[in-house]
């Protein structure tokens, strides 16, 4: 008998991620903000940036619990590094 | 018919039902092999074009196309009349105001609730009645697993990878109910969203398994203890709203109907009561008072925490609106209440079902 495969074939493999930033001093971070502890958020770009010397690009998601819009992505691979995720 | 999938030859059938365990694709259980006939004729049966995807399934993308759906449908047990069903429950569940990828992946125990209404679940036998969540009833069983068996074929919402439910859910094999129609004063659930009487439809809401709820007496009896059901502090609608859904029994709406109350009579009434003092709801702890808050911040209820008096009572929706009714179930006393994710989604939506010929 022939059976039909039910998954969808499996995507490419991503790209390799970046070589890390050796230090934050200088460095672009996207700071992903999942739009959920806005407080939270902003204090770790504070921090990053006055404390750390990193240059943070923040960018906002719609909501925090559906998934980044691809302009978002796009914004955010430009960076050195990027700053994702809060669960819930 | 042109179909893409993969396919593979077996001639055993005890190693191809295990063959599918051995790959992962089946939640647990084993499924109806997918034979090539099997699954043309769902195709053939809504005559839509094999290729047609209703889009990426989150989180992991797979396309829905009526030809993947179909072989899920199949192995969750379809036969060709279910497939509309199924086909109606996913595009429900793929609309944006659903938030299928935050439901998929939540650390919350909710799961998407098919209910179907219109002639189309007396005509294949969808339960409205007695055990109405349960077993025992082909068309709830198929209908339900095959979205469940498409959401983990395909978006890949699997327990050990991308579903963080904590407790999970029985309702993750199968979660569909029909609204029962008949023993029922009131307007149906999809005419109540826009749906042309005598339409089919179904309707997608992320709840909660059904806390029972002992409802007999008089119609302030009965709300009086379904408010108190509705507004547990374990629950995330008391703390970030979202929607709740209450399930009637039609003993329970025929004895609001005989004594006047219409189905947004009961819908205002549970809103004013399933109430909590803001003391109660702060009483939970720090946790939840940052749920809150994040809300707040976000822009999001700001009745919820602009109010400071701790005796304040605050509603377990943002309005009334937010509040699901549905009659379903034996002639019984026994309701239940279907919390919600909250407010972060899961919301209600309702699609029409494309049956064949009609």
């Amino acid at each position: 008998m022939e059976i039909l495969v039910p998954v969808w074939p499996a995507a490419e493999t991503a790209r390799p991620p970046k070589t890390r930033p050796r230090l934050l001093a200088g460095a672009t971070i996207a700071l992903v903000d999942d739009n959920l502890d806005i407080p939270f958020t902003t204090r770790l770009e504070a921090l990053l940036g006055e404390r750390h010397g990193a240059k943070v690009e923040r960018l906002v998601k719609p909501s925090g619990t559906a998934p980044s819009p691809r302009d978002l992505i796009d914004g955010a691979a430009g960076a050195h590094a990027a700053i994702v995720g809060i669960g819930l | 018919m042109n179909l893409v999938s993969e396919s593979l030859s077996l001639d055993d059938y005890e190693q191809a039902v295990e063959l599918f365990f051995e790959r992962g694709w089946t939640d647990g259980l084993p499924v109806v092999l997918p034979t090539r006939k099997r699954v043309e004729a769902l195709i053939a049966h809504v005559g839509r074009d094999p290729q047609e995807s209703l889009g990426p399934v989150p989180p992991k993308g797979g396309q829905a196309t009526v030809e993947k759906l179909a072989i899920n449908a199949v192995m969750g047990g379809c036969r060709p009349e279910h497939f509309p069903v199924a086909l109606a429950a996913m595009e429900a569940m793929m609309d944006p105001t659903h938030n299928l990828n935050g439901v998929s992946q939540t650390t919350h125990m909710c799961v998407s609730l098919i209910i179907v209404n219109g002639p189309i679940a007396r005509d294949l036998g969808f339960n409205s009645r007695d055990g109405v969540f349960g077993n025992g009833y082909r068309a709830n069983a198929a209908v339900g697993r095959a979205v469940r068996l498409a959401l983990w074929n395909l978006g890949g919402a699997v327990p050990w990878d991308t579903d963080k439910s904590t407790l999970s859910h029985p309702g993750e094999y199968a979660f569909c109910i029909a609204e029962e129609e008949e023993d029922n004063p009131w307007q149906p659930l999809h005419v109540e969203r826009g749906c042309d009487p005598g339409s089919d439809a179904v309707t997608v809401f992320a709840c909660e398994g059904p806390h029972s709820v002992f409802c007999y007496g008089t119609p302030e009896e009965m709300l009086h203890v379904l408010a108190d059901s509705m507004c547990s502090l374990g629950n995330n609608n008391m703390h970030v709203m979202g929607q709740t859904l209450v399930t009637l029994n039609p003993l329970n709406a025929e004895e609001f109907a005989k004594r006047g109350w219409s189905k947004q009579d009961v819908r205002l009434y549970l809103w004013e009561h399933a109430r909590r003092p803001l003391s109660d709801v702060r009483a939970c702890g720090v946790v939840h008072e940052q749920f809150r808050k994040m809300e707040r911040d976000a822009g999001r209820y700001p009745l919820r925490y602009d109010v400071d008096n701790p005796t304040t009572r605050l509603p377990v929706t943002q309005a009334p609106e937010d509040i699901h009714i549905v009659v379903a179930g034996g002639r019984s006393y026994f309701a239940a209440v279907l919390p919600g994710w909250g407010g972060f989604g899961g919301f209600a939506v309702t699609r029409p079902v494309r049956r064949p010929g009609i």
